[in-house]
């Protein structure tokens, strides 16, 4: 039985009758994925340009006061849909759209389908957020972007999912690895919450209940799956010896999958729902500890002894910051579902330090991982390493100055709150915290600049890599 | 990562995926009054309301303010003045704006500190604090809304003023009967 590890890299041509002349270069192989992963890492940065932005205007108001479409409470939907359907979900698809051939040892469904729902799904996201900076947000959290722009995002994922589903169909290799399901959990429900989350006209409670079980969902069962899946795909592959344990990813797996659903109503604890929404929900997210932990052991258990390759590969490292931020982002979600806690931390920067642990210590570096892997392992070029040291150890800063200057900020004001004071009493308490962030904010964006001008010359100005250089490729 | 096959996967995730559907967005809807009910006393929005409410989705207050009352230890002092918020007083709100962070206080009960009753200084207050919150309190962060046009602040004012504003008026009839 051959493992992950010694599964080919190299790509399915298809066996084409047509004469080449009338491929397009959208019909190559892998020129989906190119195009999804390069869009990911473009918007990568404007998500962390504008959340500097946002930052710097949270302690210093002034700045770029007087341009509407600048708005601190424009920008914000903007820098959260850019970041969830820019940066993370283009990213990770590009990942996938790279596992899927080759974990079915088939050629994509359809290439040039791949490519041109990413040109339009980019067009669509930037169309969609012009129209929040000029007004036409729908207001509700995650759902921010007006129609028809909402809707074109739900029609191009069927697309994608219909192409990927139908790769997986026809696939050449029989076993489905723990990566493929988690794409197909990531693809099958998409269409279903996603429209629920942005078409319906409930309104009230039911609106918010919706609007919590559908952004949980784009979360949990979207963005994390496809991120996991591309972790469980590169990080055998990086340390070259197979998965600690398939029980546990399979464990792991299923009970990711029933218990994220129901955590939509962790959103709301407390406040004005029925109690059971809260109490199911509540429990499944306290029952996530299973899977994080799943996942903790098995990658654990993958990486424990490599320290030769981590000093040696940085994609690899940037593959452990991710792991180790996702679940120290789960554990640090099921403490925030506990009530007593919740009671305290809803409502303060808090929250904000678990999505930027999340999003930006496990989204961000999981992208980067594999932008690397795929560099060097696929289309084997030499990227500059002083370049992605530096990238590397800037991340890593940005990301703990990030999370822990929230995370204490965030502590005080529920404790402060719970003293007696108000908003408006902790809002001079939180400048420094507030400053700090938005200097950790800018450290990771000039390393996501290094990172940017790193990827650029090594694909245009190709050096490629010696042919026995001491790598095992 | 022995032979497993795909449709199995799919039947069994549509299974658990659609139970919490079920649970989640199906069942509140269905099987719960106080979700479906207004709270005793609620008013609709009026027309300048709505339009106020529709500038507040747009501008992204709800990013800073959350307009709910918790019944927490955090929330003691808004429990005391203003009473826990109930399902059935967001009846009439599409979108729902309870918020998740709170870099500025709770609006919920807005119109109950800014009444109408106090006539124009309330309104004064209230459109001089949109076009420069830094007029009132140089500690704030709060943005400035001085694009927005006259009738715009105006009819943002009015929704303000709205918020919570029913459940003076409940307590006004009860007292007289
Ligand atoms: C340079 C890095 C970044 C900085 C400085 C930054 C800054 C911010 C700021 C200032 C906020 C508003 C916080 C508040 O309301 O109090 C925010 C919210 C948010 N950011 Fe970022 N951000 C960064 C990177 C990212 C990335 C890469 C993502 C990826 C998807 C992301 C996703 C989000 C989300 C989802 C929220 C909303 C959180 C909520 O509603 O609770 N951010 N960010
Ligand atoms: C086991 C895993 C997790 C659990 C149990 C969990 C739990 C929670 C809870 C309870 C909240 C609400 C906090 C509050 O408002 O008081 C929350 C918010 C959030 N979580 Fe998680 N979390 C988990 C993992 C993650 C991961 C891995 C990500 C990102 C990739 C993420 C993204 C978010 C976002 C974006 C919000 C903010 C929503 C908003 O307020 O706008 N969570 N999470």
């Amino acid at each position: 039985m051959t493992s992950i590890q010694d599964r080919n890299d190299s790509v399915i041509i298809p066996n084409s009758t047509k004469p080449s002349s009338e491929l397009l270069p959208i019909d190559l192989p892998d020129s989906a994925a190119q195009i999804w992963l390069y869009s990911g890492i473009f918007w990568m940065s404007v998500t962390m340009l504008i959340g500097v932005v946002e930052a710097v205007k949270l302690f210093y108001p002034e700045f770029l006061q007087g341009i509407p479409a600048l708005a601190y409470g424009r920008l914000r939907p903007v820098h959260i849909n850019i970041g969830l359907f820019g940066f993370m979900s283009m990213g990770y698809l590009g990942a996938t759209f790279y596992m899927v051939p080759r974990l079915t040892q088939t050629p994509l469904f359809s290439e040039r389908l791949g490519s041109l729902t990413a040109w339009f799904w980019n067009f669509n996201l930037l169309a969609g957020c012009l129209g929040i900076m000029m007004g036409f947000s729908k207001g509700k959290e995650y759902t921010e972007i007006p129609f028809p722009f909402d809707m074109t995002i739900g029609i191009l994922v069927i697309a994608i999912a219909g192409n990927l589903f139908s790769t997986i169909t026809l696939r050449q290799e029989r076993r489905v690895y723990v990566s493929l399901w988690y794409i197909l959990l990531a693809i099958i429900p998409f269409p279903i919450y996603y429209t629920l989350g942005n078409a319906s006209k409930f309104s009230g409670i039911e609106d918010a209940i919706i609007n919590w079980f559908y952004s949980h969902n784009l979360f949990g069962i979207w963005l994390t799956t496809l991120g996991l899946a591309t972790l469980y795909y590169i990080v055998p592959k990086q340390v070259n010896k197979p998965l600690y344990s398939h029980i546990i990813s399979f464990v792991g797996f299923w009970t990711l999958a029933a218990f994220y659903p129901w955590n939509g109503g962790h959103h709301v604890i407390w406040g004005p729902v029925p109690m059971w929404v809260m109490t199911a929900s509540v429990t499944a997210s306290i029952a996530m500890f299973i899977p994080t932990c799943a996942t903790m052991i098995n990658f654990g258990g993958t990486a424990w002894g490599t320290w030769e390759i981590m000093k040696r590969d940085i994609g690899y490292r940037f593959s452990l910051l991710a792991y180790v931020c996702y679940v120290g982002a789960s554990l640090w979600g099921t403490v925030l579902a506990v009530m007593s806690l919740n009671a305290k931390l809803h409502f303060t920067n808090m929250t904000i330090a678990h999505v930027h642990l999340g999003f930006l210590g496990f989204g961000v570096p999981g992208v980067i991982a594999f932008t690397y892997f795929y560099l060097e392992r696929s289309l084997k070029l030499k990227y500059s390493r002083n370049l992605a040291e530096w990238h590397f150890w800037l991340t890593m800063l940005g990301i703990f100055g990030y999370v822990v200057s929230m995370g204490i900020s965030g502590w005080m004001e529920g404790s402060a709150w719970e003293a007696g004071s108000s908003p408006q009493g902790t809002m001079l308490d939180k400048y420094p915290y507030h400053v700090a962030r938005a200097i950790s904010g800018l450290i990771v964006l000039v390393g996501q600049f290094l990172f940017v001008g790193n990827v650029y010359k090594t694909v245009n100005y190709p050096i490629d890599l010696p042919a026995k250089s001491g790598v095992t490729l | 990562m022995r032979y497993i096959s795909v449709f199995p996967i799919v039947v069994i995730l549509s299974i658990l995926f659609g139970s919490a559907f079920t649970g989640l967005v199906i069942a509140p809807g269905v099987a719960s009054d106080i979700v479906r009910s207004p709270s005793v006393g609620l008013v609709a929005y009026s027309p300048t309301e709505a339009k106020g409410r529709k500038i507040y989705a747009r501008e992204g207050c709800v990013y800073c303010h959350s307009q709910q009352v918790r019944n927490v230890k955090a929330d003691e002092n808004l429990v005391a003045a203003f009473g826990v918020s109930k399902a059935g007083d967001y009846f009439y709100d599409l979108p729902h704006f309870l918020g998740t962070s709170r870099q500025g206080p709770d609006l919920s009960n807005e119109g109950r500190v800014w009444r109408r009753e106090i006539g124009a200084p309330a309104r004064d207050y209230l459109i001089g604090h949109f076009i420069n919150p830094r007029q009132y309190n140089p500690n704030s962060i709060m943005p400035a809304f001085d694009y927005l046009s006259t009738q715009e602040l105006s009819d943002l004012t009015d929704y303000i003023q709205s918020l919570g504003a029913w459940k003076d008026s409940i307590k006004v009839a009860e007292a007289s009967l």
